[in-house]
């Protein structure tokens, strides 16, 4: 048997199992990927929830395209704009793309020149995660509430990640903008954050809902406000700062943010056919329930969305009146 | 307890699948911590799809082992070659490498082998202890004492580079430091001295930096200098009674040892003080404490023993805060966390309550892991101690493409090969001038993990940061060390007895 007998044996096999398995439109597009090699960039080092994420994603992928290779390449630094910028600049054949997080958002709203790509036109393929964002406090703080918070004489001090992280960006943002008497400490990155609270020289944050629920599970910790989700257990902060149309704008930015974590994309001009193929793919590949299973396993939050509706949060998102924007230039100002 | 803890053991040794993956482990473990560039981090990484379908037990010490064995074998190509796998086996190849280049690969490995099994055993044993009084201890560290202890690392520049080299050593010392402000400014975020070029935000690779600080000048002067590695021709030098002797070192230096694995045993427990600092402050501490600190950096056994007891040791430290907190004490771990999590193993404080078994089984994991890789590594450590007595000019150009693929590797990052040339060139000239190279690494390491604990104390207290309790003893080491140095460089008619290091 030589090696074009095999090719079309497996390539005839994987479009029975295509036929099978998606609607007759994707045909083509599913065809491509099979035999081919796919790039799925991660925008940060091994470890950790955005890489296990994507590789559980890239797994999955390739389950429902059929005779594609899924691998998964790492390259951290800089915040994930080396990973967003390179998924931004590689060859639309929808054989490259990636996850990043979404908070670079922000960065191209303030105009970053270090930014290299534009969100609105990527090609969307889905996201997995909403990640709301909430505002806790120790036990310690004697803090109960957002009122209480808020009155407070003395400034709270609130821990956020390294500076010109969204953690950062975020916590500035709402600080500000709720005139809040909270001092930020930033440079806390990966688990720090909860040691910090622990040892007490930090009395919150505000963080995402999944990284802090056992914190808080714990008893270590109360959530006093939530941005985003569905949960209802906590008051969300909007219903709570009043009618402060800037407030809210800024809450509602922080917001659509939370509603597309985890996010797949590829660069600008994927071939209508392909995306499709890949949008089908990501769509089976989130709701499997061997998917589900691991992601819950892992802690994983899973919420996904598909294709267009991703892009039009986006775009929503990146449509920010001038006064966000020179919010957030101000937060990102470099002083 | 005494029960869990034994019956632990003999659940672990009597199982005979889950030592066939501990076995498997020890190997691939071995195997790719000889490689430069692929740390623990990254085999970690690579193994997770092999442990969906195990369960909990099996899986966990699959991982572990592999991650806690890599170091050990590191240490191997640092020795041999003078080329650290990472930050951590830099410091051993200050004292390994001459031992290598006097014929004597084979004490050397002997010594380090043994030093960092037992310096693994002996971590094992710190995480049992600490196990009750896990939490005090570590939440007594904060970012004041992180600076603290990175700057009480920079003071035994002071140690490394004494005596007639006190300058040339504190000009490197200093270009360290300097470089290690490269990337992203910790407190006005915009990035120095990096401009455009993205993979300069996060600073110089250190992996890079150690491979062109210490391999690549090795090599090219094995290469311009013709003939083996090891001066003494094979047939004298390479027996197993030279590996014994090596073997023994340990013993006898055993305060030294014992003092080491805890120290890097404790600096692994505290989460956000990097590993590389265990390794360079045992070795600081080695030459501080010993009488004879003048035979440091010419092949004194103690150099080789401490470092690698300290890197060993502080697995077990790591695994701590990892376990009961959910809190990697390191960046493996921090991969390891994610692994743990797949398996189904729930980190928090149920660890010690529901979990108790698992814990003593991945003690002795731990334990037992580290002997076999001390087992394997000694017997087969003869045929590698042969490369070290084949012509320079045959294995020069391997290694060097060996080093290029580390570089690359660690950080998938090609602009990193032109810095690789950089400050090979660099380290070259400092080497052939006799310049002192460790403090640059030791710089660079502690250099931007100071500044960024520096300005989060200052954030947090202001100075009096200064005055919280652990501070002060902090402080006072650090004067104490100082004072010491003086005491040793500038004390009268002794200037012969003063450290003249070639690294």
């Amino acid at each position: 048997m030589n090696m074009h007998s095999i090719r079309k044996a497996v390539a005839g096999a994987a479009t029975f199992a295509a036929i099978a398995a998606t609607p007759a439109m994707a045909q083509e597009g599913a065809d491509f990927f099979n035999g081919k090699t796919v790039n799925y960039i991660v925008a940060t080092a091994p470890g950790g929830g955005y890489d296990t994420n994507a590789r559980l994603v890239a797994e999955f992928m390739q389950k429902y395209l059929p005779g594609s290779t899924f691998v998964v390449q790492n390259m951290p630094g800089a915040g994930h704009l080396i990973g967003a910028n390179y998924v931004y600049a590689s060859e639309p054949d929808g054989l490259t793309f990636g996850t990043f997080n979404t908070g670079l958002i922000y960065g191209q709203l303030a105009g970053d020149p270090a930014i290299k790509f534009d969100l609105g036109n990527m090609s969307w393929i889905g996201k997995v995660a909403s990640d709301p964002r909430v505002m806790v406090v120790t036990k310690d703080s004697g803090i109960d509430s957002f009122e209480q918070l808020a009155a407070s004489k003395e400034p709270v001090k609130f821990a956020s990640a390294g500076v010109g992280s969204a953690s950062t960006i975020e916590t500035t943002m709402l600080v500000k903008a709720l005139n809040l008497p909270v001092e930020i400490i930033s440079g806390y990155n990966g688990g720090d954050d909860q040691l910090a609270m622990r040892r007490g020289e930090v009395q919150g944050i505000i963080a995402s809902r999944s990284s802090f629920q056992d914190f808080v599970n714990e008893g270590n910790a109360k959530i006093i406000a939530q941005i985003g989700g569905s949960e209802t257990d906590v008051p969300q902060l909007s219903a709570l700062v009043g009618d402060k149309p800037d407030a809210q704008k800024v809450i509602a930015l922080v917001a659509s943010q939370s509603n597309i974590s985890r996010l797949t994309a590829g660069p600008a001009g994927i071939p209508e056919d392909r995306l499709k193929a890949l949008r089908d793919a990501y769509a089976k590949a989130t709701t499997d329930p061997e998917f589900l299973k691991k992601a819950e396993s892992l802690g994983l939050p899973v919420d996904p969305k598909v294709g267009d509706d991703v892009a039009t949060v986006v775009k929503a998102a990146l449509d920010q009146t001038p006064e966000i924007v020179s919010v957030l230039q101000e937060t990102l100002k470099k002083d | 307890m005494i029960e869990t803890m034994f019956g632990a053991l003999f659940n672990l040794v009597s199982t005979p699948h889950i030592m066939g993956l501990m076995l498997i482990a020890v190997v691939c473990g071995l195997l790719v911590g000889v490689m430069p560039g692929i740390g623990g981090k990254l085999s970690i990484a690579m193994a997770i799809p092999f442990v969906y379908g195990m369960d909990m037990v099996a899986g966990a010490v699959f991982l572990l082992t592999l991650h806690a064995v890599n170091g050990t074998s590191g240490q191997i190509s640092s020795i041999m070659f003078g080329i650290p796998g990472d930050g951590d086996d830099a410091a051993t190849t200050l004292d390994g490498y001459p031992l290598a280049k006097q014929g004597q690969a084979a004490r050397a490995l002997g010594a380090s082998i043994t030093a960092s099994g037992v310096g693994g055993i002996i971590g094992a044993v710190v995480f049992a202890i600490m196990i009750p009084v896990l939490e005090p201890v570590i939440l007594m560290f904060s970012p004041a004492e992180f600076f603290l202890i990175a700057l009480l690392g920079i003071s035994f520049i002071a140690f490394l580079a004494s005596g007639s080299k006190i300058v040339k050593g504190l000009i490197v010392g200093f270009y360290g430091l300097i470089l290690s402000t490269i990337g992203m400014d910790p407190i006005t975020g915009t990035p120095r001295y990096a401009g455009d070029m993205l993979f300069l935000w996060d600073g110089v690779s250190l992996v890079t930096a150690v491979l062109a600080m210490f391999a690549v000048p090795e090599m090219l002067s094995l290469a311009t200098k013709g003939g083996s590695i090891s001066a003494v021709s094979m047939d004298k030098a390479f027996s197993y009674r030279q590996l014994l002797s090596g073997v023994m070192e340990v013993p006898r230096h055993w305060w030294l040892v014992i003092r080491t694995s805890v120290i890097g045993a404790i600096i692994g427990m505290i989460p956000g003080l990097g590993g590389s600092t265990a390794a360079w402050l045992c070795y600081g501490h080695a030459v501080q404490s010993s009488k004879t600190p003048e035979r440091f950096g010419k092949g004194a056994i103690e150099g080789v023993i401490a470092p690698e007891t300290a890197s060993n040791g502080k697995e077990g430290g790591s695994l701590l805060p990892t376990l009961f907190f959910g809190i990697p004490g390191s960046s493996g771990m921090a991969v390891l966390l994610g692994a743990f999590l797949i398996l189904g193993i729930q980190p928090g404080a149920t660890m010690v309550t529901k979990h108790l078994d698992l814990v003593w089984t991945l003690i002795w994991a731990l334990v037992v892991g580290n002997l076999i890789a001390v087992g394997i590594l000694l017997v087969s450590c003869r045929w590698i101690a042969v490369l070290t007595f084949v012509n320079g000019r045959v294995l020069v150009p391997f290694i060097l493409i060996f080093v290029t693929i580390g570089c690359f590797v660690s950080d998938v990052q090609w602009q990193n090969l032109v810095v690789l040339v950089l400050f090979s060139i660099l380290g070259y000239g400092f080497q052939r001038a006799g310049w002192p190279r460790s403090p640059f690494v030791i710089g660079l390491v502690l250099g931007g993990q100071a500044e960024a604990s520096l300005h989060q104390a200052l954030q947090l207290w202001g100075y009096s940061f200064f005055l919280r309790p652990l501070s002060l003893v902090l402080i006072s080491m650090i004067v104490g060390l100082m004072a010491y140095a003086f005491y040793r460089n500038f004390r009268p008619g002794k200037s012969h007895a003063s450290v003249e290091l070639n690294t």
